[in-house]
């Protein structure tokens, strides 16, 4: 995939063609943690656990707003790295990859919350399962109490209509405040790569969010 | 929404567009409507910041725990430490203490046959063939 997107020109870049700034995640003193956790090197884990768990908490807790449920996605997010860093691949950084693991752990513990909802009221007609898909918060099963609230009510909404990839370089770019410039270190992509994955992911939440408008009225 | 936003879309949304598309902004109401949402969607998703915070003190005590809870079983595991594996254990040495003790008590309990009327029962058909060995045999 993102091969193909690497040879789809982008339009601006005749205006600004920019290169890839090349980060070696192969050489860092991060990678060699990596190693040592994929030799089988515990201590080496307990480094990474006591380097991220606040910032992953921080992601988990900012999406969920919820202490117990960030407190277990968190955990879950640390036994996944445990058991998955043996696939870990140096393409992209470390945090980019952590990043990755808990947007899509948030995620996937929304939408199975989600489907448990459904399922209880799979007693309902259609028309009311959809009037409660377009109205019903993913996050917080009361109604929303203010504007803050709402808001982030919708973008849970919105950001489960998109791949695992986009939500969490989106996330990257607009909740972390990350640069164009950044994402492209990170993920080891060109930023022109970058730029046409957040505009195609940007248009994927405009339609969402117009679907969700069309179901509300 | 028309290429020369589309360029430029992350200056746009961020506040910073050049000239030509703040030319076209001004004239063209569909990238005006989108730019709207898609700033309205960037305040959104900012709103998922949250503030720093830490987990409760004993963290990786806490996700070693679960690590260990979700290791993979390997099938020799699964017999020699599952409450299953233990019984089959138990089971298997059960049947082979009562198998051998059959097998030494039908032995003691055994009555000796005599060599000709083992051959005998063997039912042999020709039993001059039979006794001609016999009286012939020698031991070497």
């Amino acid at each position: 995939m993102s091969g193909l997107l690497e040879t789809i020109p982008f339009p601006a870049a005749g205006e600004r063609a920019r290169t890839r700034t090349r980060v070696d995640h192969k050489t860092s003193e991060e990678s060699d943690l990596v190693r040592r956790i994929q030799a089988g090197d515990e201590i080496a884990f307990r480094a990474i656990v006591d380097r991220y768990q606040s910032k992953v908490f921080s992601i988990v807790y900012g999406v969920l707003r919820n202490h117990n449920d960030a407190e277990d996605i968190s955990q879950q997010v640390f036994s996944k790295i445990y058991f998955s860093i043996r696939n870990f691949d140096f393409r992209s950084s470390l945090l980019t990859w952590i990043y990755k693991i808990t947007v899509n752990e948030c995620y996937d513990y929304l939408r199975k919350k989600r489907v448990r909802k459904l399922v209880y009221e799979s007693d309902f007609s259609e028309d009311d399962a959809q009037r409660m898909e377009a109205s019903d918060p993913a996050i917080d099963p009361g109604a929303p109490m203010d504007t803050q609230l709402a808001n982030r009510d919708m973008v849970a909404k919105l950001l489960s209509k998109v791949s695992a990839e986009d939500r969490s370089l989106i996330m990257l770019k607009e909740v972390e405040g990350h640069s164009v410039e950044e994402l492209a270190q990170m993920t080891g992509l060109n930023e022109n790569t970058i730029k046409v994955k957040l505009f195609r992911t940007r248009q994927k939440l405009l339609k969402a969010a117009q679907r969700l408008n069309r179901l509300r009225t | 929404m028309h290429r020369v936003i589309e360029d430029r879309l992350e200056q746009v949304l961020a506040g910073n567009e050049s000239e030509p598309a703040a030319a076209h902004l001004a004239s063209c109401e569909e990238c005006t409507t989108e730019v709207a949402v898609m700033r309205q969607h960037r305040e959104m998703l900012r709103s998922l910041r949250g503030p720093e915070m830490a987990p409760r003190a004993g963290f990786y005590a806490r996700v070693m725990e679960r690590i260990e809870l979700q290791r993979p079983i390997s099938i020799w595991q699964l017999f020699f430490e599952s409450s299953f594996g233990r019984r089959l254990a138990m089971a298997s040495m059960a049947v082979a203490v009562v198998f051998g003790f059959y097998l030494v008590s039908s032995e003691r309990f055994a009555q000796p046959v005599e060599p000709q009327t083992a051959i005998s029962s063997v039912g042999l058909p020709d039993k001059d063939t039979v006794l001609v060995n016999l009286v012939t045999y020698r031991e070497q």
